[in-house]
């Protein structure tokens, strides 16, 4: 009964101590979104729009086959016609010199001819535009062929994309999920800053004082710190979802079981600077360089995979990796909770909770016996 | 009835032998100081005695209780107020009050507390916008809001203005009233002659001398200083000085220019001497004073040290 009047006392002070703490607020709430945001506005437009290529057509001589032509090609949403009127080969080709398009086609001149031309800028030549255009020409012409012969395909190419959901991972869903991570990772990371000048102003002694259960503060102090992070899930996932169009596909009972093992490994890293730092400056320096390190290595930004190869292992071996691959899983892939590898990465990750809780509270111990006066 | 009692206490920090040998009781509603120079080993007898330090020998026992075994209930009946204060700044009195009351079985009410240090205006206040002075009375106000029997206050009113450190006074004495047992240390003499029951001196880890304030005062009484000035110079200074050093009941003289300092053990018959010499010598005395002994003589007295404020 006692326990629970002063587990509720010491909640509601620490609600009250952050919702105070405007730092809190500010690295906690205000950076994330705007980092967020910007990288979504930066990177996020190329991967939006699709495939589009930009052509001039050529049809000198009108003619039954090349109007055919014609309107099969503005049938084709990938191509965009630069002017709305075919233009002569002259033209044309004064375009694609000056890359004012990617390439002009050339249409069968009469009813009787059968080639379709394809010019391109010999500079971009090999470029994947020209080589795309060529493709999808290719293809086009096998249908016309086809048709021509009155003959059906028989074989025919299947496109399937392998995500569990109905969308392609885009870059927002990317982002967004590697963002939430980076959130929640810096919070644990960055939050134990309190626990630094508590017990420089001799706040922990003052509660070693009294008869204040210190388990129960540092409960107290979890749970709030818990609940902050949920909220920054919800704000994120909120603004990725609903102002950057990001498609979430989220499996429930990962989620939380990444979520929690994954705020309260990262917690343990933050107590574990806090055991050997004596000043917010210390502590802050390095919780800096880790979270930083962190930040570019562990495909928070960009897929580890276009990293260079020799850094790769790095990232690896870095607790935040699994963190964001768990959120991933979790929140855009709908992986389920049975799945072997959801829990081979949040082993390792926890792995770094435990071993840095362990040494964080060893040290603890042994300050506060050399440490008092 | 003894409410504490410390038995042969040390304590040493590597080659440091910061607490030495102490032992001393206190009892029921006494105000009990502790001074000492800096680095005498106050601080760590007292956090020996509020279960912080464990020492490398001896006994603390209040009551039948002892840290070891009833650790708990040790802690529901103190109240400490450390000398950092420390408290939670981004909260408000009122709120730092609460919280702590919550850790004890029972409670003041946080109005009666509020009142008590008279922090009833500012209780809306966060902490770190409260002055020194009201600072100090809630951290006061946190000792005591479980009620205690026994309240340590380490150097209550250190760096306080004079106004501020009489209302912390003013607390001190309304627990006495209450009956509470107040163990207290501080730096200010004036403070522990006015508030205290008895003084303990601790110096180097060590007991100097412990008694309440009057009788460390009387035992120095044998001898008082006695000062007179004068107004014909530093010549008749001077003569009256050699006149005095054969005076059977001074001890030992002092001149300053025209004032002339003597510590005699009778003051009475050293001063009818003294005149009946300016008088048959015409010198002019401008003025004269017998030093009332306080406890900062008694302390340069035991501890052959000055008193720093």
């Amino acid at each position: 009964m006692n326990k629970m009047k002063q587990f509720k006392q010491l909640f509601i002070a620490q609600l009250k101590l952050t919702f105070r703490e405007k730092q809190a607020w500010f690295w906690g709430i205000f950076f994330p979104v705007i980092l967020m945001s910007i990288f979504m506005v930066i990177f996020s437009g190329s991967s939006e729009t699709e495939f589009s290529a930009n052509v001039a057509i050529v049809d000198e001589n009108p003619n039954e086959t090349s109007e055919m032509f014609y309107n099969q090609l503005k049938q084709l949403p990938v191509l965009e016609m630069e002017t709305i009127e075919p233009v002569t080969r002259e033209e044309a080709e004064k375009l694609v010199e000056n890359q004012d398009v990617h390439a002009a086609i050339v249409l069968p001149e009469s009813a009787e001819a059968t080639s379709i031309h394809l010019i391109v800028n010999k500079e971009n030549e090999q470029g994947v535009t020209a080589q795309a255009l060529s493709g999808i020409l290719e293809q086009f012409i096998q249908q016309a062929n086809l048709h021509a012969v009155g003959a059906t395909p028989i074989y025919e190419l299947q496109f399937e994309s392998i995500t569990s959901g109905s969308n392609e991972l885009s870059y927002t869903d990317f982002l967004l999920t590697g963002m939430i991570a980076l959130a929640i990772a810096q919070g644990g990371m960055f939050g134990m800053i309190d626990l630094v000048e508590m017990r420089r102003k001799g706040l922990i002694k003052r509660l070693r004082m009294t008869p204040a259960n210190m388990n129960l503060f540092g409960l107290s102090d979890m749970v709030m710190r818990l609940l902050f992070s949920i909220v920054q899930i919800i704000l994120l996932s909120l603004i990725g979802v609903l102002i950057f169009g990001a498609n979430l596909y989220i499996n429930f009972p990962s989620l939380i079981i990444v979520f929690l093992l994954g705020a309260l490994s990262f917690n343990a890293l933050g107590y574990f600077f806090s055991s050997f730092s004596k000043t917010s400056e210390a502590y802050m320096g390095v919780a800096n360089i880790v979270s930083f390190v962190m930040m570019f290595l562990s495909g928070v930004f960009f897929p580890i995979e276009t990293m260079p190869e020799w850094i790769q292992p790095v990232s690896y071996v870095l607790p935040l990796t699994y963190f964001v691959e768990g959120l991933r899983e979790s929140m855009i892939y709908s992986t389920s909770i049975f799945s072997a590898s959801l829990w081979s990465g949040i082993g390792v990750m926890v792995l770094w909770g435990v071993i840095t809780f362990f040494i964080g509270s060893l040290l603890y111990k042994r300050s506060s016996i050399v440490a008092t006066r | 009835m003894s409410v504490l009692e410390v038995k042969n206490l040390k304590k040493s920090f590597g080659t440091i032998h910061a607490v030495q040998d102490i032992s001393f009781t206190v009892d029921t509603g006494e105000v009990f100081t502790i001074i000492g120079p800096n680095g005498a080993g106050k601080t760590t007898t007292l956090e020996m005695i509020e279960g912080l330090v464990p020492p490398d020998q001896g006994d603390i026992k209040f009551g039948e209780l002892n840290w070891d075994k009833h650790s708990n209930a040790i802690k529901q009946k103190i109240g400490i107020q450390p000398q950092s204060s420390a408290m939670f700044d981004l909260l408000t009195p009122e709120e730092n009050i609460t919280l702590f009351a919550s850790f004890y079985e029972k409670a003041r009410s946080t109005d009666e507390i509020l009142q008590l240090v008279n922090l009833t205006d500012h209780r809306n206040n966060h902490v770190k916008k409260l002055s020194g002075g009201q600072r100090q009375r809630l951290a006061i106000g946190l000792a005591m809001v479980s009620d205690p029997e026994i309240i340590f206050l380490d150097e209550p009113t250190t760096g306080l203005d004079p106004q501020a450190r009489r209302n912390i006074w003013d607390i001190i004495l309304q627990l006495k009233q209450l009956g509470k047992t107040t163990i207290l240390t501080t730096h200010y003499m004036e403070e522990a002659e006015k508030l205290s029951d008895r003084v303990c001196i601790i110096d180097q880890g060590k007991i100097v001398t412990l008694d309440t304030p009057s009788a460390l005062i009387e035992k120095l009484t044998d001898e008082r200083e006695v000062r007179l000035s004068f107004l014909d110079g530093e010549d008749a200074a001077e003569d009256a000085n050699h006149f005095s050093k054969n005076l059977t009941s001074v001890i030992r003289t002092e001149r300053e220019e025209t004032l002339l300092k003597l510590w005699t053990t009778n003051p009475e018959d050293t001063l009818y001497d003294l005149f009946g010499f300016t008088k048959e010598k015409n010198y002019q005395v401008e003025q004269v004073s017998i030093r009332e002994m306080s406890l900062e003589d008694v302390f340069i007295a035991f501890t052959g040290k000055e008193w720093r404020d």
